[in-house]
């Protein structure tokens, strides 16, 4: 068990870090997939029951046993982010004033942050500068840029959350979406495309797989209708730049994720984690 | 190119195009062999005949130099002739050797031991990898890379044919992958990736595979690609996370407030406008969404439908 003083500032987590990077699953050669979620957004698509909420869970699994991680969690569904919700910043369930809220919070970070990297004469967040990574993790982006709300509202969630992708990499506050079919009317394209991985997940038509993964990949054999529906959380993963590689997601049983959202709440809980210096004034002013 | 005619007249064993290009490949065969004698014989007869110069007579000499030449010049043109049987030769290379192996190894064998340890080694030698799981698969693998190896060539020389004169790519070397299998291949002039890519599920076919990737094996050069060839399923079983082991199970579990759970969870426990799914937060009134923000901007939209609901936001 790990050791409690009060004025701890040695995290006893794992020391995780977001800068890490995140294992989230093994490719066809056997070999360990990893990602790094600091500078770069992550979009999974692919039908219900592909494994795209897995994934997600996997990423959050990793951020909340992480030191420098703050979640912001949207979660229409409540259950498939819910275990989280004791190691998250924000928790957000079907409600689209609360997510526009957290999206504008975050926002103003954002902006503060890039004023702050300014002064500094910077141009990215590092490891060394003690910020935290927040992980923005939304899962079926359709339910609040398509379903709920009011169009204005719906509109404003898209803007926001457009903003958070195209800029927040180098702030430290990357997103991680998931959705059933990422077409315009669900995500504008232009949006899409700002996302540094794409993770297909089983898809119906190579049409749809293509709207993940970008235009002409299925064409060129890598389309994710040729995974089988049985095998749910295999994928094919592209990196900004590079080639589909066909991974199988991490599984993690809901009891696995009680254990490490548990513990991960056990770390997070006030008081023993270190408030990295500078940014409880950034969260100050955003709040 | 690859468009097939077979009314052409002169079909001899397949198809039209087929012959069409074997007819051009034969007379441009024939006349390449007749082109490498006269260059051979010409540059080793004059080289000859200069070298011989500085011992006899120049006109001894010439003579010299044809007999060298001449007969030079025979040999490559021999060469060139029969270059689709030494190609053909080199594709079964790996078979040839392998074949001969066998038989040279079977026929020591039995002619130094007797019978039955001829049996018995011979037993050893085909029953212990047919019973280790581990060697079989890693000899089953190789098998296929040999096959697959034939099997591209017979796409290419079937149905991907390129250019004039029909030349084949460079079917490099082929390694096994968890897959399958990958094949190194060297373009000729007249094919490009995009060409193979449109026929991938032939190549998969003739290879009797599932899927066929085709990727550039180097960032400089466009004619060196790699085939993946995919024929088995490998990423079926779970995959397991580190971070479960990273994790302590005895941590004390942080005392959290207790969650309200909800009770109309059956549709009688519902009544229509009171509980719906909560579009906005802290507000009981049904349609909302309309009107939370388009409140001053839209107020012809609002107004239209209630007036009710207006008065409620003000
Ligand atoms: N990586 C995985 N490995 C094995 N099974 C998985 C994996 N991911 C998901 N599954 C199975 O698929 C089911 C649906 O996955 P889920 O992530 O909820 O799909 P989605 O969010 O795409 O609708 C899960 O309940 C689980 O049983
Ligand atoms: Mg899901």
């Amino acid at each position: 068990m790990s050791i409690v003083t009060e004025p701890a500032p040695v995290p006893v987590g794992p020391g995780l870090s977001m800068f890490d990077p995140i294992f989230i699953g093994i490719d066809e050669f056997g070999q360990p997939v990893y990602i790094t979620l600091a500078y770069r957004n992550l979009l999974a698509g692919g039908e219900p029951g592909g494994g795209k909420s897995g994934l997600l869970n996997c990423i959050a699994a990793h951020a909340a046993l992480s030191v420098d991680s703050r979640l912001v969690l949207l979660d229409g569904k409540l259950v498939e982010l819910g275990q989280w919700e004791d190691s998250a910043d924000a928790f957000i369930g079907p409600d689209i004033t609360a997510a526009l809220d957290v999206l504008r919070r975050l926002q103003l970070v954002m902006n503060n942050r890039y004023a702050w990297l300014r002064a500094h004469n910077r141009r990215k967040v590092t490891a060394a500068d003690g910020l935290s990574v927040i992980t923005v993790l939304v899962d079926e982006i359709a339910f609040y840029s398509a379903t709920v709300g009011s169009k204005q509202e719906q509109e404003e969630f898209v803007a926001l959350l457009r903003d958070l992708v195209a800029r927040g990499r180098a702030a430290g506050i990357p997103v991680v979406a998931a959705t059933q079919r990422p077409s315009f009317d669900i995500i504008p394209t232009s949006l899409r495309d700002l996302f540094g991985y794409r993770a297909a997940f089983r898809c119906t038509t190579s049409n749809s797989s293509n709207i993940v993964l970008g235009h002409g990949w299925a064409e060129q054999g890598y389309s994710a209708t040729d995974i089988a529906p049985t095998n749910q959380g295999a994928a094919y993963l592209i990196a900004e730049g590079g080639v589909p590689r066909r991974i199988k997601v991490a599984y993690l049983s809901d009891a696995q994720i009680a254990g490490i959202a548990d513990y991960a709440a056990w770390i997070r809980r006030p008081g023993t984690i270190t408030t990295p210096p500078s940014s409880p004034a950034d969260w100050g002013m955003a709040a | 190119m690859s468009k097939s005619s077979p009314r052409r007249p002169f079909g001899g064993k397949s198809t039209g195009t087929v012959t069409v290009i074997e007819a051009r490949v034969h007379r441009s065969w024939a006349r390449n062999a007749r082109m490498a004698f006269v260059l051979t014989a010409v540059i080793a007869g004059l080289l000859a005949a200069v070298v011989a110069a500085s011992y006899m007579h120049p006109i001894l000499a010439l003579f010299v130099g044809v007999g060298v030449g001449v007969p030079l010049g025979g040999i490559v043109w021999v060469l060139v002739r029969i270059w689709p049987v030494i190609r053909l030769l080199w594709w079964w290379t790996p078979e040839i050797g392998l074949a001969g192996l066998l038989l040279v190894g079977w026929v020591q064998l039995a002619s130094h031991t007797p019978t039955l340890v001829t049996l018995l080694v011979v037993a050893l030698v085909v029953g212990v990898p047919a019973a280790v799981p581990v060697i079989r698969h890693q000899i089953m693998a190789w098998a296929w890379c040999l096959v697959v190896r034939h099997r591209l060539r017979v796409c290419f020389a079937q149905f991907i044919i390129a250019n004039q004169s029909g030349s084949l790519p460079l079917i490099l070397w082929a390694t096994p992958t968890p897959v399958g299998e990958r094949v190194w291949v060297y373009l000729r002039p007249g094919l490009s990736v995009k060409d193979l890519e449109a026929r991938l599920d032939k190549i998969a076919v003739t290879c009797h595979a599932s899927t066929v990737l085709i990727e550039r094996a180097s960032d400089g050069n466009a004619a060196y690609v790699r085939f993946d060839i995919k024929r088995r399923e490998v990423l079926t079983a779970n995959v397991g996370s580190p971070l479960v082991d990273v994790i302590d199970p005895d941590t004390p579990t942080v005392e959290q407030a207790p969650q309200e759970v909800p009770t109309a969870l059956d549709l009688p426990d519902v009544q229509a406008p009171t509980i719906t799914l909560p579009k906005q937060g802290g507000t009981t009134d049904r349609k909302p969404a309309a009107t939370s923000t388009a409140n001053g901007s839209k107020p012809a939209a609002s107004s239209s439908t209630a007036e009710d609901d207006v008065s409620d936001w003000i």
